[in-house]
């Protein structure tokens, strides 16, 4: 052996942790559904290091500030909505959407330093979006998620949507599952048969097909369940998962919502929607069950993941094997987010494709597979020839 | 201002071995839009554009549908299929990378 692969051999591998960033990522955030800001109180939400209040104006209209008053620091999200603005519950303070402090009823004027942070909203696919950046910048609308065509009308069911606040863990972790081809078996009980990432500008893709482990149940363990995934992050925090599932020969359009605000250096709130394109012939109530159903399995996929998340540490140097996604090259992407817009570098936002070699995992998970059903035949065996040939008594032995 | 910054220099290798070592240059037989590819098996394909590459290539550029980026170019696969016949990509990873 050379040198430097005797060196390579024998050196103990160390891991950088890395320091974490000292920035909230740029983009678009969702905060949740429009209709949960829609009865006329203010609400407040955890992100971005510090927390925001909601609220639904008497056009309609959704506005987000910073959730502290600048007059004495009042919390805004335990005050009231009079008229457009959200009062303080301090001293009556009165703040519009536009960030203006419009009224302070005991005083003859309002001082014209007067105004707040203001995250300017969009609404899309029925979601409350905001736009973020440190720098200030306004809203990039062309880097927008998409409209889901059919969305929100009666060709699909309402969302069910869930929220997981996650403490001990910064966002990149949920970001690295989408180059993650293995944990797809160890953590969510399928065999990923193809997986291809994409990675251009703002948006970066997974694509996999799958088919649910027989030997477990939970996740996607099922040998029934096959599963198409295109799924697409559109900026940093705010991803499209359209999914073909096939149940028992029953297919089915599911759409998934991924999407999570940082809120502090190692937390950020987990939200996650679903809706299902109603099947022909399934009365209404029938395809909110379905869709309710498949909120639980992918909601019980983010616990598997949560739990592996909370006690695992972070990895600024992964060691790769030839069989993983491109975590180098997703990280390189998702680093844009971080990074002032006048010094992303081209190639974090150059195209890039990856398929990942699937062959020999699938090879090995197959034959682990057929030994785990084999052990557990065996297993059942014995149980029920032990229960056949149970004494009616217990004799102690 | 910089993010996650690795606190080791040999991070700064990993990233350089992960993402920018073997890869080899094919251009596009049809544009001659050139990318870096490497091979680290037969089924194993990684491909780096360049903003230069991704303008030349005529195929992307009639392409309108946002979700349709997931399909490669097909004159730029059969490209580099061409390269790995003719040996100028070698197939096999090292070390993982």
């Amino acid at each position: 052996m050379s040198d430097v692969a005797t060196d390579r051999a024998t050196k103990v591998r160390a891991l950088d942790h890395g320091t974490p960033p000292e920035r909230f990522a740029r983009g678009w955030h969702c905060l949740g559904l429009k209709e949960s800001f829609a009865d006329g109180k203010p609400h407040g939400i955890d992100a971005f290091g510090g927390k925001l209040v909601v609220w639904q104006d008497t056009r309609g209209d959704i506005n987000v500030l910073d959730g502290y008053c600048r007059h004495m620091g009042g919390d805004l999200t335990q005050g009231s909505v009079k008229g457009d603005e959200v009062a303080c519950p301090f001293h009556d303070w009165r703040w519009g959407g536009d960030g203006k402090c419009k009224a302070i009823p005991y005083a003859r004027r309002v001082p014209l330093r007067a105004r707040t942070q203001r995250y300017p909203v969009v609404i899309r696919n029925d979601q409350v979006l905001v736009w973020h950046d440190t720098e200030g910048s306004a809203p990039d609308l062309d880097i927008l998620p998409p409209e889901l065509p059919g969305v929100g009308t009666d060709e699909y069911t309402d969302w069910t949507w869930a929220v997981e606040p996650i403490v001990g863990s910064h966002c990149r972790e949920l970001i690295d599952n989408v180059v993650d081809m293995a944990h797809f078996y160890y953590v969510h009980f399928s065999f990923p048969t193809s997986f291809r990432n994409v990675f251009e500008g703002t948006v970066a893709t997974q694509y996999m097909e799958s088919k649910g482990r027989p030997d477990k149940t939970g996740g996607y363990g099922d040998a029934e369940m096959f599963l198409k995934s295109e799924a697409t992050y559109f900026g940093p925090a705010y991803m499209i998962n359209w999914l073909q599932v096939d149940y028992k020969g029953f297919e089915t359009e599911v759409i998934l919502i991924n999407c999570h605000l940082p809120t502090g250096p190692d937390s950020f709130t987990l939200q996650y929607g679903i809706t299902v394109k109603k099947p022909e012939g399934i009365d209404d109530e029938t395809a909110q069950y379905i869709s309710k159903k498949y909120a639980e399995m992918f909601g019980g996929g983010f616990l598997q993941d949560v739990h592996i998340w909370k006690n695992k540490v972070p990895v600024q140097n992964p060691l790769l094997c030839e069989e993983d996604g491109p975590v180098y090259q997703l990280r390189r992407w998702y680093e844009q987010f971080y990074t002032d817009q006048a010094d992303v570098d081209p190639e974090m936002t150059n195209r890039f494709e990856f398929e990942v070699d699937t062959t020999k995992a699938n090879e090995y998970w197959h034959e682990e597979v057929a030994e785990n059903l084999a052990r557990k035949a065996v297993e059942d065996e014995a149980a029920e020839s032990v229960d056949a040939g149970s004494p009616p008594i217990m004799t102690g032995t | 201002m910089a993010s996650f910054v690795p606190t080791s220099s040999d991070t700064l290798e990993d990233q350089r071995l992960y993402t920018r070592a073997r890869l080899v240059d094919v251009a596009c037989l049809d544009c001659l839009a050139t990318v870096g590819v490497k091979k680290n098996s037969e089924h194993h394909t990684s491909i780096q554009w360049s903003a230069e590459a991704r303008g030349q290539c005529p195929e992307f550029a009639r392409r309108t549908d946002g979700r349709a980026v997931k399909y490669g170019c097909p004159r730029m696969i059969a490209s580099v299929e061409a390269a790995v016949r003719d040996g100028r990509v070698p197939i096999g990873a090292e070390d993982g990378y």
